[in-house]
Formats: C-alpha cells, structure tokens, sequence
C-alpha cells in the first residue's frame, strides 16, 4: 500500500513539464501549418498523442517503488544493451543511420531508454560499492558501464547521444563525492583524444595535467597511468590525422561539427540564427515567423523547434523557456539533495543531468555556439521517444520526491 | 592532547604554500554535499547565463541585421565556377582550354512569386505564356520545354537549366525582354573549349555534365552537384581530379525578387580552387603530321613515342572524335550518328582496338629462336616454294612463287612465311607463348588513358579450354610464328615491345601526362619508369637490329618505302589477314638505328600490304621528327586561355 503524502507530491514539477509540452505542441503546429502536405500539417496531434502516452508513462512510473529500479537495475541495464546491439544488426536506416527499431508502425529509438538504463547500475555501484575508489576494478566499473552503451551509439552513429551519457557520468561521480581532479582525471583521456587534433592544443592540456599531478601529488603509479594513457589517446589521434587526406579530415571535421561544413549543415545553423536574431525583443507572432512559413527552417520541428521559438516570440518566450528549465533543473538537484538513500539521490542527478545537458546541447546549437548533433529539446521536441522518455524521468523524478525521508 | 593530534592533522602541511593547498582542498578533498549543490547551481546558472547573454546579443544586438536578411527573403547559395585546367603539348602549345558560355535558367521560386496564387507548375496556366515565350526567344520546341520545366520544378531557388551555350544575340534579346520574363536568368559558365579538331576526342577525350542519374546512383560523388562538369574519356577522364580544381560557394543576400544584394556578411565565401594546368608528351607538329599521312584512309591508328623514356609523342585514332561537339550541347541525331557509324569513331584504335600484329611479330619468333640457341643468324631451313605442306594442310607464304633459300636474317627482310613456319615448329607453342607474356604483349601497358584493352596472347591451356585436350593444338603455333591466328595486340602494346626491341630491351611505361603545374604553380613533373626488359641478350638483340635495318634498307627489303635520305630507319612489315575484307597495314619502326629517338607503330584498317601502305605513312611521321631542317607548322599558334 502505497502512502501517499500530498505535500510530498511536488505539482510544479509536474505543471513546469505540461507548460513545456504545450509549448512544444504550439511551436509544432506554427512549424507545420503552412505545409502544403496534410499529413506533415497534422503532425501536432501525433505530438499531443505522444504527450498524453508520456503523462500516462510517467502515472505509471508514479506506482512504481524505487526498489525495483535498485533491484532491476542490471537486467534493465543488459535489456537496453541488448537492443543497442539488435538495431546494429536489424535497425531499419533513416536518414543515413540506423538509430530505430520499427514495432508495429512506431518507431522506438533504443538509444533514448538506454540512457535511463544507465543511470541505475551506475547509481547503485557508486552508491553500495565498497571499493576505494582509486583502485582499478573501480574505475574500470563505472567507466565500462558509461563506455559500453556510448560506444553502441556512436557506432550508429549518433555522436549526441553518446556524449550525453559522459555527461551523465561526469555529474554523478561528482554528486557521490568523487574528487573533482580525480573526475577530471577520469574524462582526460576523451579530452586528450579532442585536443590531439590540434598539436599545439594538445601540449598545452597535456602541460596542465603534468602540473596538476605534480602539484598534487596523487600516488605515483596512478599519476603515470594517467599520464600515459592521455599521452596514448593524444598520440593516436596526432598520428591518425597526419596520415590522413585533406578529404578525409574534412568528413571528420564535419561529422565533429557539421557547422564547419559551408554547403550543408553551415547553412542550417545560419538560417537557425536569422530566425532567431530577426524575431527580436518580443516575436513577430505566433504564426507569424518568415523564416519558420517558407520552411527555410530545416528541421524545424525536432531540433531546431527552439528558432520557432526565438523568431515567433522573441527574447521574452526564449527567456521564459530557460527560466521554466531552469526552475525544473532546480527543482532536481534539490529533490537530490534532500533525498537519503544514496542510490535514490545519484538517480535523481543522474536524471537531472539528462535533462540539463540536452537542454544546452540544443538550445546551444540553434544559437551556433554547440555543434548540430542532433539532441531534441526535452519535452517540446517532437518525437515520441524522446517525449516518452522525459515523462518517465518526471515520474521517477517524482517518485524519489515523494520518498525522500527513506532511507 | 587528543584535540592538539587532532588540530594538526586536519592543518595543511606547513611547507605548502597557501595557493598550493587551496588546489588541493578543492580538488582533491572530500566536498560535503551542501557546498557540491551550491556547484551545481552555480554551474546551471553559468550556463543560462550564457545562454540568455547569446539570446541578447542575436536578438537585441544583432536584430536588425537578422531582420534585414529574413526580410529581404533570405540568402541565395551561389556557385563560384572552379575553371578547368588547361591542357598543352609538350611545347606548351594550349590544346585544350575554356570559353565563357551562356545557359538560359529558370528560377521557380520567382516565377510562382509572380504568380502567387499558382503553388504547383500544373495550376500555372499564365505560365503556358511564359514558356512560349522562352521556346521561341530560345527556338525550342514548346512542349519539350514544358517537360524539361515541369520534371525539374522544385519551389526553390536552384535554377532549372532550359538551354546551354545559348548564342550572344539572344542573351541580347532575353535581356531586352526581362519584364515579361519573370524568373528567366542567364549565367555564365566557362564551357570547355579544344583547338584542335579530330584527334583531341581521342586523346584528351571530352567533358560532360553529370547527370541526375549517375549523382544518386554513387553516394562518393558527394562533392559532386548536379551539374558538375567531368571528364569522360582519355585525359579528361584519366587525370579528372587534378584538372577540375574545387567549385567554391559564394552565399548572396537577395530580395524576394532575386535581385542580389551583395555576399552576405557572417558567411564567407568559399573560394573555388582552379585545376592545375597539364602538359601532355604530345608533339602537336608530329601529331598533325601523323594526322595528315592518314588523310586519304578511313581507319587507322599511329602512335609515336620515345623508346628512350616511353613519352607518347602522337597518338592518332582514325576516323576522329570532335570533342568539342561533346563539351557544348549535342543533339539526340548527332549522338546517333557517332553510334551508328560502322567506323566506330568513338574507338581509340591506339589503345583500345586489337589486332592479329601478322609478320612484325616474327621477330618475336626469331627472338626465341635466337635466345634458345635454335637458330643463328645463318641457320638456313628448308627452302621456300611458296608453301609449307604440315600433315594434310598446305600453308602459303604471302610471295607464291617461293623466296628460295633463305637465312634467318634474310627470312626477316623478306618476311618469309615458309621460314617462320618451320622456325615456329622448332620453338613450340608453350615456349613461344611464355615468352610473348614476358615481352608484355597481350597485357596493358598501363598507359595514362583509361579502357585500354588488353589483347591475347594464346597459350596451351587457353587452346585446351577452347578445343579440347588434343596434341594437335600445339600445331597452332604455325600461324602464331607468322603473327596471325588468335595473338591480338593494341598498337601501343606493338610500339613498346619494339622500343625495347630497338633499345637493347628496356621496356618503358609509356605516358602522356609529362607535367602538373598546380594553381599554386608547383610542378610536378612525371619521371620516366622503366618497367622491365626484354628476356634478350644484347646479342640476340643485334642480330634483331641488324635484320630490321635490312628490312628497310635492303633493295629487297619489305619496308624500303620507309627509307629517308641520311637517316637509317628500322623496323618492321605486317600485313594482317583479315576475314571480312582487305587486309589490316602493320608497319612498326624506329630511328635513327644506332640512337633510337622516335619509334612508330602505324595500322591502316582493311587496305592491303603494310610495305605499301603503312611504311610510307611512319617515313613521313619520322622524318618530320628527325630532320629538324624541315619547315615547322606555323598553323599552331594557339589563343591563351580565355
């Protein structure tokens, strides 16, 4: 018998996520209305569909005790991986890459559950694993769960979904009181794989991290470890590229940052920040957009629904929507901290930082200062995956709430 | 006393410094929860801070320029045209270069501007007019032209190419009429341009556009737009990548109406980056001349080159391909008669087309027979009666009253069937073959052109596969010592085997691409490659030589036609049986005898002996060469690129 306390039920949760998903609703309508196709201009009802699944997921989730994700969380874990693995081998192509399995007319992106899938068996390790945590059975733990799923990913490739699940690695190493350097240590190697295209980038980081173990003095061993396995990661990455053809760096640059690419994607970002920059203080109106109504706007719907935003109601609606994430991530981190049991609190991080990452990832892109991966923007993204993914973290998000005085 | 242990404990060592042990408090120290959420908040409230300053700056400071571009109906991309390399002969004379041309365009985002309340080029009627118009200014055929409009009709700025290389006067008038045009845009494109007329189709081959088709077929072509402009045949093709240069992009501002207001601010162009200039081994005065000693035969092929590096001098393919006809725009009836031509202009007969090589390949027989010690230079065999009887067949020799007894070198001067019969006997077919493999016959020469043909060169088991296992194949070899029967050869792979023949057997590469001036103005020149040897002695080789002098020198000789004053020319007669006509013309010669520069390979298709009729031809490309007194061709003076 579930108790429920009604001041233990937090509502502005829940009506933070319903504004954002009315607003996503809005946005795609005013995206698709001028279509001369009927059935791209009926989209928004596909989405308001995908909303009321999402609110019944997240009813569903609310019934659901937090021991079952602790207990669960390696099958669940393996479960995801599994599918990971199926839509490699089986996962019906669009748009050049295979990112989802077809089941009965809907399409299921296994890489958006695998990142709730993650969170559990990493929360639970940090949270019960009595192992130092400088010793290798450790670090070898909780980095292979992040690596194994971000790998499947990038192989698909989606490279801004692979990068979420660093994010949500970075934050709940920090929030289970693993020194930042030692968190610092840990993502050095991807850092050095990034700089070693860059020579001079590269020594720099490199320097730094010298200094910094010099300083610091971590035991001898583990800081030559680091130090040999960033120099090993640099070092591929500065032989690789030197052996590369100018077109072959030029596909990776783009694939890296296709905003480097002048015919394509360049165009995209540019056309994102005219809609964006033309709408001003307040808007040209809802439905008013010129950018949005002759569809220079590629896809303005999914990824870049934020322009939709920035040119129909200006810097007050862009401000508005910041604000109401910001208040929701907010709302997360206390509901961490406040929360007793452990794994419950680095599952609640764990969550938050979903939500936070693709928040600046997306937004980011549409301004031109992230490059374009891809990332759909909680909650008003059109999608169903991904709308059915955040109402299932709102429904944890608010299970923990509800039980934060458990131990 | 438990409290003091306690208190310098947790007090950072003393020889640490303040800075030093600040780091390492907050980077290596255990952080208590209260303070890693206020990190966090602090972190998110980092972030939205730069979010929202980013906001402000697109928004408020730079509003109204993103106003202006959204308003003024946006942002046109605009291809900035890569010119093509220009492609000279060895001497620099230009063969090939570019030409401005006009192409007629439709814009059908400012057409449906024009007419508003038509979205879809089948709700358009006032457009019927518009079309009618541009057919006649254009003199197109009205409903091919609505087809060409409505199948390439996309609500959009990429312009519908209507006519290409359309002539200056109705630029003039489509200029006049721009009112009543709406969306009819003309642009200049550089189109390519080739000087010479004939052979440059051949050699240099052509460019076209890329279609629709091959763009979607291979996803690699993604530098590729639709349109691009690539080489299809010889060098255009062989050497595309370095003579296309990069198409750059430009992106405009322009208004609702298509009028450009100029590059757009925060986009820089992508500047085009020109092919690099090429120059070809090519002699344009020899090749004119090789041209001109085909006139008055139908089909043919000559190829020069220096046994001394494998540079292609001239290279000839009779009848000739206009390449400039492929590079503007060809009609359906010209493209049909160049496939229905029994001709086949399109063949390049140097590099593609095979022959039996007939009697120039009894040196090869001679070679072997020489090299196995089963002749010498004075071995004498049965004497010839104008036939040779082998079981129950009786084989000719091309002279019918008999040539007597005769020598190898004799037998070689005049080309005695009778005598390479027997010779070819003596060497057997599984030898023979082996070693016309190792001459490099019936292969590639790996040329720089591209669908070179291979050629045959039949061995036992080939003969086993195609008749069955019999004894009696190696019998076959008969008609092989004499060059007929199933070899085939290229007249390149011909000319290259005699360069070795001529050169105490170096086999070079033979090439025609001699340099790469890059647009930067580096230069890459190609170094010549020596890619094997003949499997002769030198001794072998002279007795060779000595006979190949013979053969145009001697006053019995097959190929005195191919004599020149002061100049002592070698070589070579064939004459290749041919099953549906005349006979097939070989001659294959090089001089001068005692410093090979030049070696020529001449083939006249379906015409008779190759003393008569091929020697001369070889004579007139060698003496040009040669005899630096005669006068050069003044008819080349070729424009600069345009």
């Amino acid at each position: 018998m579930i108790k429920f306390r009604s001041k233990e039920f937090d509502l502005t949760l829940l009506i933070i996520a319903l504004i954002l998903s009315a607003m996503g609703i809005l946005l795609i309508y005013s995206a698709k209305h001028h279509s001369d196709n009927s059935v791209e201009k009926a989209i928004y009802i596909k989405q308001i569909i995908w909303v009321l699944v999402g609110i019944s997921a997240c009813v569903l989730t609310f019934s659901i005790p937090l021991r079952f994700y602790e207990v669960f969380a390696y099958v669940l874990y393996l479960l995801s991986l599994l599918a990971l693995v199926l839509i490699l081998i089986i996962g019906s192509s669009k748009m050049g890459a295979a990112r989802w399995i077809s089941l009965g007319g809907f399409n299921i992106q296994p890489s958006e559950f695998a990142k709730l899938a993650t969170i559990f068996p990493l929360a639970r390790y940090l949270a019960y694993s009595k192992r130092s945590i400088y010793s290798f059975r450790w670090l070898a733990s909780v980095v292979g769960m992040t690596l194994l799923p971000a790998l499947l990913i990038l192989r698909q490739p989606d490279l801004g979904t692979s990068l979420v699940f660093f994010a949500i690695l970075i934050s709940m190493l920090f929030w289970s009181g693993v020194p930042l350097f030692y968190v610092f240590l840990i993502i050095s190697p991807v850092i050095s794989l990034i700089c070693g295209f860059h020579e001079i980038a590269w020594a720099l980081f490199f320097l730094i991290l010298i200094m910094l173990l010099y300083r610091l003095r971590p035991a001898f061993l583990f800081s030559v470890g680091f130090l040999l396995l960033n120099l090993a990661f640099g070092t591929v990455t500065l032989v690789v590229w030197n052996k590369l053809h100018d077109y072959q760096r030029q596909r990776i640059i783009v694939f890296l940052d296709p905003g480097k690419d002048p015919q394509g994607a360049g165009y995209q970002i540019i056309q994102s920040k005219v809609a964006i920059g033309s709408g001003g203080l307040v808007g040209k109106g809802y439905l008013e957009g010129s950018q949005t109504k002759l569809a220079f706007l590629p896809h303005q719907h999914t990824d870049f629904v934020f322009s939709v935003l920035g040119e129909e109601f200006g810097l007050l609606g862009g401000i508005i929507l910041l604000g109401l994430f910001t208040f929701l991530i907010i709302k997360g981190i206390l509901i961490a901290q406040k929360t007793r049991n452990t794994f419950a609190s680095n599952v609640a991080i764990g969550l938050i930082s979903i939500i936070g990452f693709q928040m600046l990832v997306n937004i980011g892109m549409t301004l031109g200062v992230m490059p374009v991966t891809g990332l759909p923007l909680p909650f008003v993204s059109y999608g169903g995956s991904s709308m059915l993914l955040f109402w299932v973290i709102l429904g944890i998000l608010l299970t923990i709430n509800s039980r934060w005085y458990e131990y | 006393m438990a409290e003091k242990i306690k208190s310098i404990k947790d007090s950072p060592s003393p020889h640490l410094s303040f800075s030093q042990s600040f780091l390492r408090r907050s980077l290596t120290g255990y952080i208590p929860r209260e303070k890693r959420v206020k990190i966090l908040l602090g972190f998110l409230g980092v972030i939205v801070f730069m979010l929202i300053g980013r906001l402000f700056v697109l928004q408020v400071v730079k509003s109204a320029y993103y106003y202006r571009i959204s308003e003024d109906n946006r942002i046109q991309p605009w291809t900035l045209h890569a010119s093509r390399g220009v492609v000279t002969d060895r001497n620099g004379k230009i063969i090939a270069t570019n030409r401005p041309s006009y192409t007629v365009s439709l814009i059908p985002y400012e057409v449906s501007e024009t007419f508003p309340e038509k979205k879809s080029f089948e709700e358009g009627r006032d457009l019927t007019l518009l079309v009618e118009k541009l057919a006649s200014c254009l003199k197109l055929d009205v409903l091919s032209l609505q087809e060409k409009i409505r199948s390439n009709w996309a609500k959009g700025y990429e312009p519908i190419k209507l006519k290409k290389d359309v002539d200056f006067n109705t630029i003039c008038v489509i200029a006049e009429q721009n009112e009543d045009l709406p969306g009819v845009i003309y642009q200049v494109e550089p189109t390519r341009k080739y000087l010479e007329a004939g052979w440059v189709g051949h050699v240099l081959g052509y460019v076209n556009e890329l279609t629709r088709e091959e763009l979607s077929k291979d996803s690699t072509q993604e530098r590729f737009r639709l349109g691009a402009v690539i080489g299809r045949k010889g060098i255009e093709k062989q050497y595309d990548d370095i003579l296309r240069g990069k198409d750059g992009m430009t992106y405009l501002e322009v208004t609702a109406r298509g009028k450009p207001l100029g590059p757009l601010e925060e986009m820089k162009p992508d500047p085009p980056v020109n092919g690099s200039d090429v120059k070809l081994t090519i002699d344009l005065v020899l090749q004119a001349v090789a041209e001109s000693a085909l006139t008055d035969y139908k089909s043919g092929a000559v190829v020069a080159l220096d046994p001394q590096n494998g540079e292609i001098l001239a290279l000839v393919s009779k009848p000739g391909l206009d390449a400039n006809l492929f590079a503007g725009t060809m009609t359906t009836d010209e493209w049909n008669r160049i496939l229905e031509d029994t001709l086949h202009p399109l063949l390049t007969r140097p590099i593609q087309a095979t022959y039996p090589p007939s009697s120039t390949l009894k040196l090869l027989t001679a070679a072997i027979a020489l090299e196995e010690k089963i002749a010498n230079k004075n071995t004498y065999l049965s004497p010839c009666g104008g036939s040779f009887k082998f079981g129950r067949r009786m084989f000719g020799c091309w002279r019918p009253e008999g040539h007597g007894r005769l020598n190898l070198e004799e037998a070689i001067i005049h080309s005695c069937d009778v005598y390479f019969y027997q010779l070819g006997l003596k060497v057997g077919l599984e030898r023979w073959s082996d070693y016309a493999q190792l001459c490099g016959l019936g292969q590639r020469t790996g040329v720089d052109l591209t669908d070179e043909a291979k050629g045959l060169v039949p061995t036992l088991s080939y003969y086993h596969k195609r008749y069955g296992r019999g004894e009696w194949v190696k019998n076959l070899i008969i008609n092989l010592a004499i060059g007929q029967g199933e070899i085939l050869v290229a007249p390149l792979q011909l000319a290259v085997f005699f360069g070795g023949l001529a050169t105490d057997g170096k086999l070079y590469q033979p090439y025609l691409l001699k340099e790469e001036t890059t647009p930067d103005g580096r230069i890459i020149s190609t170094q010549p490659e020596e890619k094997g040897s003949l499997p002769f002695s030198s001794s072998t080789l002279r007795v060779l030589q000595q006979a190949m002098i013979g053969v145009v020198n001697d006053p019995q000789g097959t190929g005195v036609l191919a004599q020149i004053p002061d100049v002592c020319v070698a070589g070579k007669t064939g004459t290749a049986q041919n099953p549906h006509g005349e006979d097939h013309a070989w001659f294959v010669g090089y001089a001068p005898a005692d410093d090979p520069q030049i070696v020529v390979a001449v083939l006249i298709e379906n015409i008779g002996h190759g003393g008569t009729f091929a020697a001369p031809v070889a004579k007139r490309i060698i003496e040009k060469y040669l005899r630096e007194d005669l006068p050069q061709g003044q008819e080349f003076t070729a424009t600069p690129n345009e």
